[in-house]
């Protein structure tokens, strides 16, 4: 959701998929659950043309969402079908970003179906990079070129020790890294209110999330040091004078 | 708030658990789900099985996230599992090889997932029948879902009879939870762990308050779980923190295990931080 109103923000044309068919949130994220009126297994049926389940964002002009049907299931589609949407929306998009469900079934073989690149997001912790290691073999497997996000980052705790760092995780997991996103209340606020980050650019993530749409499209963006960049307590943002990527 | 009454009742003890001599006693089978994935349902369900066998109960963990499996690195017990659940239910090994035990708390046992398998490759009827017979020799079977709504989902809930449904205060999750109750129909009498509780940001208004949530779900409360580093720490160190025995969170986790016993506990609270250091100096000293 971010990233895709990020690009937008920047001129991009970009259609957002929600492939989370039965347990969609991409509307709900962006604001827009009230604007449903058709669905992907809607277009994969074809009860309806692709541009009439496009919802165009309230905000970006540019950025357009294909809502999950909320009471199919993902069996309701099959990979070629849905690559087949994915393919079309390409033609008319810079940019398709597919929000893959959890896991690694058919909803996941869905997602990946039509995509030719994968952002795996991963926290730091043992359990997720475990995850996201077998998800990486799993894309690896089909091709598709991968990179990484460390999402929920908490920086005083890797500077205590308690958390390991982005090196580690990197190190691991032997992927480009394409953003470190730090653990923000931001983030809570901002989905719960279904108003995207790029609206706000007070906002301390925005920089940040500005910074990975950046480095998605092709520019060197050297990554920020968390170690004495990003506090988020009084105290911390006193003691650095902030802005971290 | 409504939840303890009802509380009170979900646990009533079925005709089949009652312990009367010699007739056989079935334990409880709970399936731990969720809908949505990282909210914590496998830090859930090995705090649970902890704290349960911390009160002496024998309890088993199934982990039925095949090809995606955690339980054993929060468990801290990677290393020593031999065998899996589909190695059971394709019976190329017995229960009883399958079965790890817990470095840390007697009558704890855990069942891994398999690492290179696939969901689909899991017979629900055989996992019924599994789920059925650890029922025989443990007071608990808890079974670790997998994300989503797909069939590592069913095949989670196949041999459960009843469900804790695990959520954070993010309206996505709350969203997600609704519907895998919806899901699960009348027979698994779902009630709620709410997870990741931030209660400064709940007092600023920036997330939803247990209250909040409580008005959407309207399930039976079980428990309610700050977000705190030290659940993090303790996960990657394969200790649950229910272990420990101080601490609002361990306490929070032994409240839940009590209350799921069926234990007539207080209901859940979510205390204020301590002020910081900071509120602490502009209002003189400590409270």
């Amino acid at each position: 959701m971010n990233l895709g109103a990020t690009l937008a923000k920047t001129g991009s044309r970009v259609v957002l998929v929600d492939a989370d068919i039965g347990l969609r949130n991409l509307d709900l994220v962006l604001g827009l659950e009230k604007r449903i009126v058709f669905d992907l297994v809607e277009v994969v049926e074809e009860r309806c043309q692709l541009r009439q389940a496009l919802i165009r964002d309230k905000r970006f002009e540019s950025l357009f969402l294909l809502p999950a049907s909320q009471t199919r299931d993902k069996d309701a589609v099959s990979e070629e079908q849905f690559a087949a949407v994915v393919d079309q929306a390409a033609e008319t998009a810079d940019y398709v970003l597919v929000d893959s469900p959890a896991g690694i079934e058919a909803g996941f073989r869905n997602a990946v179906a039509g995509a030719n690149e994968a952002i795996v997001v991963t926290t730091p912790e043992v359990s997720a990079i475990r995850d996201a290691d077998r998800v990486i073999g799993k894309l690896s497997d089909r091709g598709l070129p991968v990179r990484l996000i460390v999402n929920r980052l908490r920086p005083e705790m890797v500077h205590s020790g308690d958390m390991l760092s982005v090196d580690d995780v990197c190190e691991v997991l032997g992927v480009e890294l394409l953003g470190i996103v730090p653990d923000d209340e931001e983030i809570i606020d901002t989905t719960n209110r279904g108003e995207p980050l790029a609206l706000d650019d007070s906002k301390r993530l925005t920089a940040i999330y500005q910074k990975i749409v950046r480095r998605l499209e092709g520019e060197l963006v050297p990554f920020t040091t968390f170690d004495n960049g990003y506090r988020q307590g009084l105290f911390g943002r006193l003691f650095a004078g902030l802005r971290a990527g | 708030m409504h939840v303890l009454s009802q509380t009170g009742e979900a646990v009533a003890a079925p005709e089949e658990r009652v312990t009367t001599g010699e007739t056989t006693k079935l334990g409880r089978a709970i399936v731990v789900t969720s809908g949505k994935g990282g909210v914590g349902k496998t830090t859930t369900t090995a705090n649970l099985g902890t704290a349960l066998a911390q009160r002496g109960a024998r309890v088993a963990l199934i982990d039925a996230d095949v090809g995606l499996r955690n339980l054993d690195i929060v468990l801290g017990l990677e290393n020593r599992v031999q065998h899996h659940l589909l190695d059971v239910l394709e019976e190329t090994a017995t229960i009883d090889d399958a079965l790890v035990p817990d470095k840390h708390s007697e009558g704890l046992f855990l069942l891994a997932a398999a690492q290179a398998r696939e969901k689909d490759e899991v017979d629900t009827e055989k996992m019924r029948a599994l789920v059925a017979s650890l029922r025989e020799r443990f007071d608990y079977v808890i079974i670790d879902s997998p994300a989503g709504i797909e069939k590592g989902f069913k095949n989670a809930v196949a041999g459960a009879q009843e469900a804790i449904v695990v959520c954070t205060p993010e309206v996505s999750s709350v969203r997600d939870v609704d519907r895998v109750v919806g899901l699960l129909g009348n027979r698994f009498r779902p009630q709620l762990v709410i997870n990741r509780v931030r209660p400064q940001l709940v007092k600023k208004g920036t997330m939803l308050s247990v209250e909040d949530v409580d008005a959407f779900l309207r399930l039976p409360l079980l428990g309610v779980i700050a977000d705190e580093p030290q659940i993090i720490v303790t996960t990657n160190r394969g200790e649950p923190l229910a272990l420990q025995r101080d601490g609002k969170t361990a306490a929070a986790y032994h409240a839940i295990a009590a209350r799921v016993a069926g234990e007539d506990v207080p209901p859940p609270q979510v205390e204020l931080p301590k002020p910081t250091l900071f509120q602490r100096l502009f209002r003189g000293g400590r409270a």
